[in-house]
């Protein structure tokens, strides 16, 4: 039982930190239609961005560090958008959707070697946040781990409010409902979705900066968290904000449990990525549009 | 009958390249193994690349599907033919088509799965399938021999030269692409652009539209499969870092760089990459950046890629011919 709840606070600890990385993936793909893959890698300069920032000045908090490598990398995804994806927007490209799923691969290549050429391979780990354990009721977890998950508690939360109770947000929420009609109503969809498309690149490198001092960064990592994001947010519902969170956190659970009671300890951690797979062809198999989506044409 | 006249010395321009160009590919390897094994060794690569960029092209150029799993089926193809000559002493002449057969098997289960979607669920599965099966190849050592690398039997036994493995890869990297080419040019073909410019109205239009994408993807996947089949016997050994995501995303690159719509123009650009990553060696890392740049100011601002127009000019094939052409028949009358 012990080692059960254990496991289980593990998972809703990771699987809410899934999230905040999920989040930004779906806020780009609700409202510029686009999956971004690149996502891993905003993850990964967020956990290099917060390296350096504390290498160089030392004294900063390492949670500052955290945000501002947040608004560092949300300001490369503001470029990125409106050099590479506007266009899109604009009508000038064809085959747009072809176009957004290449650009942001091309990004992905881009972006990984860049880092791996100034970089290099060795892996990175900026100062941790809290050393040790900490004890929860009967549970014992790791201070980092607890940290980064409150933070992205805290950002979570905050994001939803801003998505549901804001100006900014109902701009969102309408742009990715229905584009023209946002725009008749004076909401300038070329600005929402630069915002959107920074704002999920910041999460991503949030999320990054959170995981660095646990996992260290190395130019490669950003596959793994992008990829169970993409499960995520299929499982949730493409575009779906509580689908997300949800998937997000199921799959922190589902991980957590099997590589826990995976009959063989030494190789349970090569499976860990496994479920998600499983879970994503039974999600294809069953129920396409996954638990919150909408239903797709 | 101006017409004729007209397009009569093209055609023969046509033939000329081809044949100049078959010509050499046929002479260097002789040469090259006198000056430089090494060379020789690159251009066997390169044409390996050239039957993986050509082939991502027909499923994503002509068809418009992405797949990220294009490695994937490489390293299956791989892993099959060694794995069961490791176990079962099975020669590479009856690996490599196990292991094609396996690759398209793998593609059909995938596909089935996929395809009956939008275009992006199977990027995204594929994605993370290729992924996934990197960390259980590397995670099973005890089966795959992991990150040590999985020894292969050579294709041709205890020679040491490179002259037959650069003769076969060269055949395999001719026979593929005339084989989609043909397809390409088939009704298949006219099958898979009409869904790639509209699935609905191809659909609308009376085309089995799953069953069109299915094929492609399966017959892409085969050829990834024989391909990585024959590389893997040529090398000698496979370690899952030969399929590493970065190593896709290099695929992408030369054939979008080349010109995703052309066969041809996709091969030449994995030739010219694969070339030029080996005369830049100095550069090291800086190498892949300046490639992964190239790839995304080619997509943004020439989007038929930087060798396909080229070809367009010099074979007058291509929307400004045509156009050149009709102008010169509406003259005819």
């Amino acid at each position: 039982m012990q080692y059960f709840l254990s496991l289980c606070a593990t998972g809703l600890v990771m699987g809410v930190i899934y999230a905040l990385m999920a989040l930004g993936l779906t806020l780009i793909f609700s409202i510029l239609k686009v999956v971004n893959f690149a996502h891993g890698e905003f993850y990964m300069l967020g956990g290099y961005a917060s390296y350096f920032l504390l290498s160089t000045f030392t004294g900063l908090h390492p949670l500052l560090a955290v945000f501002i490598s947040g608004l560092i990398v949300g300001a490369i995804g503001l470029v990125f958008e409106l050099i590479f994806l506007r266009p899109i927007h604009k009508g000038q490209i064809e085959r747009p959707s072809e176009y957004a799923v290449l650009v942001t691969v091309g990004l992905s290549l881009f972006l990984m070697n860049l880092s791996l050429a100034i970089a290099g391979p060795i892996p990175r780990r900026p100062a941790s946040f809290l050393a040790g354990t900490v004890q929860l009721g009967t549970v014992n977890i790791s201070a980092e781990r607890l940290i980064a998950g409150v933070c992205s508690l805290i950002l979570l939360g905050l994001l939803l409010l801003i998505i549901n109770k804001t100006w900014i947000g109902k701009a969102l929420r309408a742009v990715s409902q229905d584009k023209d009609a946002a725009s008749i109503v004076g909401i300038n969809p070329l600005a929402i979705n630069t915002i959107a498309f920074a704002v999920g690149a910041g999460l991503a490198a949030i999320a990054g900066a959170l995981l660095a001092p646990i996992f260290s960064v190395t130019p490669d990592i950003g596959a793994t968290p992008s990829i169970r994001s993409y499960i995520i947010i299929v499982l949730g519902g493409m575009g779906s904000i509580p689908g997300s969170i949800l998937g997000a956190i199921l799959i922190g659970l589902v991980e957590s449990l099997g590589t826990g009671y995976f009959p063989d300890p030494t190789r349970a951690l090569n499976y860990k990525m496994v479920y998600g797979l499983v879970i994503f062809a039974i999600v294809l198999l069953f129920r396409p549009r996954g638990l919150f989506g909408r239903k797709e044409t | 009958m101006t017409p004729t006249f007209a397009r009569a010395p093209r055609v023969r321009i046509e033939w000329l390249v081809i044949s100049i160009t078959l010509v050499v590919a046929i002479a260097i390897p002789f040469y090259l193994e006198k000056v430089s094994l090494y060379w020789l060794h690159v251009l066997i690569i390169a044409y390996f690349y050239a039957i993986l960029a050509s082939s991502w092209s027909l499923l994503a150029g002509v068809a418009g599907q992405f797949s990220f799993g294009h490695m994937a089926f490489m390293a299956i193809g791989g892993y099959t033919s060694g794995l069961l000559g490791k176990y079962f002493g099975l020669p590479p002449l009856l690996g490599i088509p196990a292991g094609t057969l396996v690759a398209g098997l793998t593609g059909l289960a995938i596909g089935v799965l996929c395809l009956r979607f939008k275009a992006s669920y199977l990027a995204l599965f594929t994605i993370a399938f290729s992924e996934i099966l990197r960390i259980l190849i590397r995670g099973e050592y005890g089966i795959t021999r992991g990150d040590q690398g999985l020894h292969l039997e050579m294709l041709f036994g205890a020679t040491t030269s490179k002259l037959p493995y650069y003769f076969t890869m060269l055949a395999l990297l001719v026979f593929s692409l005339l084989f989609m080419y043909w397809l390409v040019n088939s009704r298949v073909g006219l099958f898979l652009r009409a869904i790639r410019e509209d699935e609905e109205a191809a659909s609308a239009r009376g085309v089995d539209v799953v069953r069109y994408k299915l094929m492609a993807f399966v017959i892409t996947s085969m050829i990834a499969g024989l391909a990585g089949g024959f590389f893997a016997h040529y090398i000698g050994i496979l370690t899952p870092n030969t399929f590493v995501l970065p190593q896709m995303g290099l695929v992408i690159a030369m054939a979008i760089i080349g010109g995703v719509e052309s066969l041809v123009a996709a091969a030449i650009g994995g030739i010219i990459i694969q070339v030029s990553l080996e005369v830049l060696r100095d550069f090291d890392a800086w190498r892949l950046v300046i490639f992964g740049a190239l790839l995304v100011i080619t997509l943004r601002f020439a989007r038929n890629g930087l060798i396909a127009p080229l070809l367009e000019r010099l074979f007058g094939l291509g929307p400004r011919a045509e156009k050149r052409k009709k102008e010169s028949d509406s003259h005819g009358v």
